[in-house]
């Protein structure tokens, strides 16, 4: 396991993107440790795609400071070296095949891992020699992470990699990803909707809404800061005023509340419940679970 | 070899199935003394579990005193769990029916027993973490 | 990253080749018979001492190779168009600069290997072009004497490797702003066009000061050779200048130069119609003598280096713009 004396491998204080009339993201601070595989989670236009986009220097922020690998990110090609993006629409040379972008990647980066992309591929059934706009959108995004991993980056940034798989082939999407972080030498940023594959396979959990980063840090941890207590509607000051209350339904006669905890809660009148990741996500965007744990965040997500 | 089966929904967190798998899996003898654990990059490969659930099991194991990782060959297991001594159940199932009692005394349902059961497990097992 | 740029076009560079080659075979074919054609044509003038009308007796080669030689005017463009406009909007449009761009190389380099080969490219192509139709034209130009006209001039040299690149950094630069591939052709063509009439049109004639030449008309000179006539008319007696623009109507061309008859003076008329013999003396007599505007074909050489230069440092602005735009702005 890592120590804690470890420099993170992301952290930004304060950081903003704004554009003439909109803001993409608002003062964010946030700190991944390296070896983490961190989930970053927020409904559509909170400021994921930014994020990433901001981590990887593709775009340059309008306010505070963002530090990654120990560098700000720049058009150097050791840093350049270091990091892996892969945006959402996974964008790849569609008149290429996947021989070729091997070619490129080859040409272009000084670590450059063929084989690993041969081998993963054909582990997969995925032609080497067809052209890429065939592929199935499945296969590209396979086909997609293998080049980044073939770079052996030390950060990875994915924008929601995982959205036009199916079930399968997600599980083999993050099943290669974490053999490769379990290789060491790697840290992952995933944005997603999906909260169950997260669950399983992230270990830390960046929450944004609104622009704003709610959540940010061990999931484990996270969790056990958390509880939902259930009870009656009556007064709440105390609780509220010695923990944080982050999310509150009240019927006429039932009180659920999710709360932040400073210490052990004691009050009798309420039945403590652990809270899940998908819970607890739920509850930081203002909404209560009511369905099964493999629901798609992005049915309640705001619009863009 | 044991291969490891992760059950998303339950409430038990990954890392400790992994341990309940292990022990039961020695429990039934489909693990036996000598028997090579699967590597960390096996488990995730099959699971895709966060490698280190994998090693916060493996770990666990290890100060249970059922497994003991040996460098470069990997983990490998040691020991069996052992049952409690003769006699214990019994006197443990006497008194918590007594704090059953009481409980249902007091007003509390089967449902918030379990709840308060629940916690204070996962409190006694963090502290022994700690 | 040269690699990369080479699998990227390397289907455009086959066709285009394909193009050249053919091009130059045909020109080479045609061009070898019209060399011959001339030499035997002007042996058999030289022998008969009849040479001095041969420019308009003599037709070489055939119409449709004349028209496409003619046509290679279009070459500079439609390398902007094809090479220039799609070179980094396609990849900002598919997004492939997200893919380039997280790869190991830096976008400047991204930027200068891609751009280097393009103009790289559009320089030889141009250059080629160029090379094939002045030699083809040799003996067009030395019987004809047309090289500094605009249909000459624009085609042969060493301008048509100036407009290439300033094509295709036009199109570079116009799909580095616009990030679409189909308006950054568009807007290619019709500045490109725009810019070459203007230059051609309305600077060109004053790259150097025009010599003036006034003659007497009864003892008018023949022209001068091969030279570029910008202006031409009659000049009066007080200095006052009647160019072929001053007054309406039907002009007279009188030893080559422009003239309204009704800027003649009243006394010589009438003698319009009775032929040169009594018209001639009739102005020179009252001081009315010709004048021509215009640049001796010895400053040709000067004329093509100073527009290959202008269209090069606009290509140089463009290039500027392009490095910024790619360069600071978000992905």
């Amino acid at each position: 396991m890592m120590a804690s004396s470890d420099p993170a491998v992301i952290q930004t204080r304060g950081l903003s993107k704004h554009y003439r009339n909109v803001t993409a993201l608002s003062d964010a601070t946030v700190t991944v440790p390296e070896g983490r595989i961190s989930a970053l989670i927020g409904p559509n236009g909170a400021g994921k795609t930014t994020l990433l986009r901001l981590l990887a220097g593709l775009a340059r922020p309008t306010g505070g400071e963002v530090a990654v690998l120990s560098s700000r990110p720049a058009q150097d090609p050791a840093f350049l070296a270091d990091i892996g993006f892969l945006a959402q629409e996974i964008p790849l040379y569609r008149r290429f095949t996947a021989e070729d972008h091997i070619g490129i990647g080859a040409h272009l980066n000084p670590r450059w891992d063929a084989g690993s992309v041969r081998k993963r591929l054909e582990s997969l059934g995925i032609p080497l020699d067809q052209k890429v706009g065939t592929l199935s959108g499945g296969q590209r995004a396979q086909l997609a992470l293998a080049l980044t991993l073939a770079k052996r980056p030390r950060l990875l940034l994915l924008d929601e990699p995982v959205a036009a798989l199916d079930p399968l082939a997600r599980r083999q999407f993050l099943a290669h990803l974490a053999e490769a972080v379990a290789d060491g030498g790697l840290t992952v940023v995933l944005s997603s909707h999906l909260v169950a594959d997260l669950e399983r396979t992230c270990d830390h959990l960046i929450l944004l809404a609104a622009s704003r980063v709610q959540l940010c840090g061990d999931i484990d941890t996270l969790l056990a800061e958390h509880q939902i207590l259930v009870g009656p509607v009556k007064d709440t000051t105390a609780i509220e005023r010695d923990h944080t209350l982050v999310h509150a339904v009240r019927t006429a006669r039932q009180a659920t509340l999710m709360i932040r905890r400073n210490g052990p809660v004691i009050d009798p009148a309420f039945q403590a419940a652990d809270v899940s990741l998908e819970e607890l996500v739920l509850g930081y965007m203002g909404q209560q679970t009511t369905t099964p744990a493999h629901a798609h965040l992005s049915m309640i997500g705001e619009d863009q | 070899m044991i291969s490891f089966r992760l059950d998303g929904r339950s409430v038990v967190p990954p890392y400790l199935q992994i341990v309940q798998q292990v022990r039961q899996a020695l429990r039934m003898g489909v693990l036996d003394v000598g028997d090579k654990l699967p590597t960390v990059r096996e488990v995730v490969a099959a699971t895709a579990v966060n490698p280190n659930t994998v090693l916060k099991a493996y770990r666990d194991l290890e100060r249970e005193g059922l497994v003991e990782p040996r460098a470069g060959l990997g983990t490998f297991v040691v020991g069996r769990p052992s049952g409690p001594p003769p006699g214990t159940h019994s006197r443990l199932a006497r008194s918590l029916a007594q704090w059953v009692r009481s409980a249902r005394e007091a007003g509390l349902d089967d449902d918030s027993i379990e709840s308060l059961l629940r916690i204070t497990l996962r409190a006694a097992a963090e502290e022994e973490t700690a | 990253m040269t690699w990369v740029v080479w699998r990227q076009h390397r289907n455009q560079a086959y066709l285009a080749a394909a193009a050249l080659a053919a091009f130059a075979i045909v020109l080479l074919i045609t061009g070898t018979q019209m060399a011959s054609q001339y030499q035997s044509a002007l042996a058999s003038c030289t022998v008969s001492h009849r040479c001095s009308n041969l420019a308009n007796t003599l037709t070489l080669g055939s119409p449709a190779v004349t028209l496409l030689v003619t046509l290679t005017v279009v070459v500079p463009c439609l390398l902007g168009v094809f090479w220039g406009g799609p070179l980094v909007a396609r990849e900002f449009e598919t997004g492939t600069t997200q893919f380039a761009w997280v790869q190991s190389t830096t976008r400047g380099r991204w930027l200068t290997v891609k751009v280097g080969w393009a103009l790289l490219a559009a320089a030889a192509w141009g250059g080629a072009v160029s090379v094939l139709v002045t030699w083809w034209s040799g003996p067009e130009n030395a019987l004809q004497h047309q090289i500094f006209q605009p249909s000459q001039f624009d085609i042969q040299g060493i301008v048509p490797i100036g407009y290439a690149v300033f094509a295709v950094a036009l199109g570079i630069a116009t799909g580095a702003l616009l990030r679409r591939t189909l308006p950054a052709m568009a807007i290619t063509v019709g500045v490109f066009t725009l810019l070459r009439l203007v230059v051609g049109q309305d600077f060109r004639s004053h790259y150097m000061t025009a010599l003036t030449r006034t003659f007497s008309f009864v003892h008018a000179p023949p022209l001068p050779a091969g030279a570029w006539v910008v202006a031409g008319g009659m000049v009066g007696p007080g200095g006052q200048t009647f160019s072929s623009q001053t007054g309406s109507g039907a002009h007279l061309n009188i030893e080559g130069v422009p003239v309204n008859p009704a800027n003649l003076p009243a006394a010589c008329r009438a003698l319009v119609f009775q032929g040169p013999q009594k018209l001639f003396p009739c102005m020179n007599a009252r001081g009315y003598h010709g004048f021509i505007t215009y640049q001796p074909v010895g400053r040709y050489w000067v004329f093509q280096g100073i527009e290959t230069g202008i269209f090069v440092l606009m290509a140089a602005a463009l290039l500027a713009v392009t490095a910024i735009v790619v360069l600071r702005r978000d992905a």
